[in-house]
């Protein structure tokens, strides 16, 4: 392509612009826009409930499917990474093409969503698990500061340092207000086990056998056993990283547009 | 115009049949009754565990009584090298359709069963576990170990029948918690306030009360946001935000922060007593096989693939001074009988019985006797649970136990294995 030719595209590109810029004002155009928006928004989050629901099941599956998973070492590191990641990913193209805060909010909830459905159709009527055991846990409280942190500093390294941070340590404490009863001590059969534990011991899961659990252990190396508050403040470290380094990763994505471009 | 009615009239009777197979496999389908037992690998099953005495008692209750699994089970000798082992970590389970039965208590060789455990190879562990039916249906009970990171191994399942109970009440599970509280494990914790109800809608209800502020209150959304942002360019693309933005942002931010510390510190008020998930092997003191006085070295081997019989010669010596009848060869759990001792017990409803399905060349080996002995397990059980592929495994050994009587009936067993011939023809 020749550079007269590349300035004469780039000339009716910006006369598309200023249409579209004059569009804004004509309400049949906001109007026809508004519905377009509204099969974009639908499209939106049908990939992002596809897309969360496949990635959470694989990364974080068993931790959220079983309540005797969600221990307070391994669950509260897991669960925020793998939402990160894939938040991050997204928050990125939004944020600089559209400047709405909603994704982290968007996945959230709409895990949420899909996942009680799945929980009650899935464990609850066809494998007849109680709901009791099997509940989701949930993050949406988490997603909010996430984009609340967005929408107030407007910026993508700060909120990362804030609400990813957050996003990472406050899981626990999140989901303590309706797991805390799973955590009540009782004696069975001479041995000490949560109420958690005792439920994954008597709803047989035939290929989830106990060892398979990968949950806190005993070890050497705490502090003074103050496990949950340091799981908590790695676990905001952790989202802080991985908050940003997704983001990085969507830019890079955001940048493909190029290829599209060419290619239209 | 003729081809494509021709066309139209395959393809609708194309469907047609389609239709009619899908639903005629359907009617033919069978009862999914599987649980490994015929899946895995012949010699792999016949080189891991053996299973005996294994006891489903009763075999028809109502939801809500109990039933009882018991049995014994060896490690063998013969466990493959490259297989993890189940001396390291181990976990008695139960195959049943998942939670159809609560599991009450389970143990091995008296100790209870919660936990993972190891077992050394070599020894007898007698397990116990005590099921309550939940759902009422007809299952395939099996007991069942999970070996850490080789897999499942599983004990012949009997046939179990769970009617409805009387009552029609629904299922509870009550049990008492340290603190003292009585609970239903069925429904504890999901209603009334505090509970996982509760705080799944009030997240629910912020997250969309969220959403809609972004995406339902502004005027304008995707593609007129997009259409300015290109225009004003990124420099200036935060002046899309507004000063309400800010203002109902803080709200959330500061209305999630409190409720997140309220429901904290709520929980930690209702519930002071927690404690982590617990974890971690428990140990368990093995039996030693009771081999009595016979000395059994196995010289040879062969499968006989058109027979399905596999032939085993073995010197034995009767070290004893009581004489012993070879009565039963067991591998992968098939019990091949010898019809002429006519010892064993054989529970009710129990599969996997060839009753007349070991030959031995001598009736009595007799105190101080030593002898080679031929035992010839035959049987069309071979074929049915998958063992000729024996020939075809990359590891072409067996293993199994035989029982032995002595003359006032008491029964030993032990392990014999190794290496086998396949006959083709």
């Amino acid at each position: 392509m020749s550079q007269a030719q590349a300035e004469e595209v780039t000339e009716i590109e910006a006369k598309r612009r200023l249409l579209d810029i004059k569009s804004l004002d004509n309400p049949k155009a906001l109007k026809l826009y508004r519905r377009f928006d509204g099969i974009l928004i639908l499209v939106l989050f049908t990939f992002l409930t596809l897309g969360i629901q496949i990635q959470f099941t694989l990364t974080a599956g068993d931790w959220d499917y079983w309540i005797d998973w969600r221990d307070r070492r391994w669950w509260p590191l897991i669960s925020p990474f793998t939402l990160l990641l894939f938040i991050g990913a997204f928050t990125y193209g939004i944020w600089y093409r559209l400047r709405l805060p909603i994704i982290a909010t968007a996945v959230t909830l709409l895990l949420c969503l899909v996942s009680w459905l799945s929980r009650y159709l899935n464990f609850v009527e066809f494998a007849n698990f109680p709901m009791s055991f099997t509940f989701p846990s949930t993050y949406i409280g988490l997603a909010i500061l996430l984009d609340c942190a967005l929408a107030m500093t407007r910026s993508l390294v700060v909120s990362a340092m804030i609400g990813g941070g957050l996003f990472g340590a406050l899981v626990y404490p999140l989901n303590w207000a309706f797991m805390a009863p799973y955590k009540v001590p009782v004696e069975f059969n001479g041995t000490l086990m949560s109420v958690a534990d005792l439920m994954g011991y008597e709803y047989i899961r035939t290929t989830t056998p106990e060892y398979l659990r990968i949950i806190e252990e005993s070890t050497l190396r705490t502090f003074g056993g103050s496990v949950t508050p340091l799981t908590a403040v790695f676990a905001g470290l952790c989202g802080i990283v991985i908050y940003a380094i997704f983001l990085y990763a969507g830019s890079w994505i955001n940048g493909l547009d190029k290829y599209a471009k060419r290619i239209v | 115009m003729n081809r494509i009615v021709a066309r139209k009239t395959w393809f609708k009777g194309l469907q047609f049949h389609s239709v009619l197979a899908v639903l005629a496999l359907m009617l033919l389908a069978g009862d999914v009754m599987a649980h490994g037992e015929r899946a895995q690998l012949a010699s792999m099953r016949m080189r891991t565990v053996h299973w005996f005495d294994t006891q489903v008692t009763p075999l028809n209750v109502k939801v809500g009584d109990l039933v009882t699994v018991t049995g014994k089970l060896v490690t063998s000798e013969w466990w493959p090298k490259h297989m993890p082992s189940i001396e390291e970590t181990v976990f008695l389970n139960i195959g049943v359709p998942g939670p159809t039965f609560l599991r009450l208590h389970s143990e091995v060789n008296g100790v209870p069963m919660m936990r993972s455990t190891a077992f050394p190879l070599g020894k007898v562990y007698e397990y116990k576990t005590v099921l309550r039916a939940r759902v009422a249906g007809r299952y395939h009970v099996h007991p069942l170990l999970n070996v850490k990171d080789a897999g499942s191994l599983v004990a012949k399942g009997s046939w179990l029948e769970v009617a409805e109970n009387d009552s029609g009440e629904p299922f509870v599970n009550e049990i008492t918690t340290l603190p003292g509280d009585t609970i239903d494990l069925e429904t504890y914790g999901l209603s009334g306030f505090g509970g996982v109800y509760f705080w799944h809608v009030v997240w629910i209800v912020v997250g969309i009360a969220y959403l809609v502020y972004w995406l339902g209150t502004k005027r304008e959304l995707f593609i007129p946001r997009f259409i300015r942002i290109r225009a004003l360019g990124q420099d200036r693309a935060n002046e899309l935000l507004t000063k309400n933005d800010f203002v109902v942002s803080s709200i959330f931010f500061t209305l999630t922060l409190a409720l997140i510390l309220t429901g904290y510190l709520w929980a930690e008020n209702r519930y002071p007593i927690t404690i982590p998930l617990q974890t971690g092997l428990v140990d368990v003191e093995p039996i030693d096989i009771p081999a009595g006085d016979l000395e059994v070295v196995v010289d040879h081997a062969t499968y006989e693939l058109a027979g399905r019989s596999l032939t085993m010669r073995m010197n034995m010596t009767n070290n004893g001074t009581s004489p012993i009848r070879i009565a039963e060869f067991l591998t992968a759990n098939i019990r091949f009988m010898n019809a002429k001792v006519g010892e064993g017990e054989i529970y009710e409803g129990e599969e996997m019985i060839s009753r007349d399905g070991l030959t031995v060349s001598i009736d009595t080996i007799a105190p101080g006797q030593s002898v080679d002995v031929d035992l010839v397990a035959s049987d069309a059980l071979w074929e049915k649970y998958r063992m000729t592929g024996l020939i075809h495994d990359p590891d072409s050994r067996f293993a199994g136990l035989i029982f032995y009587y002595d003359d006032v009936g008491t029964r030993y067993y032990q392990e014999v294995g190794g290496a086998v011939l396949p006959e083709f023809f």
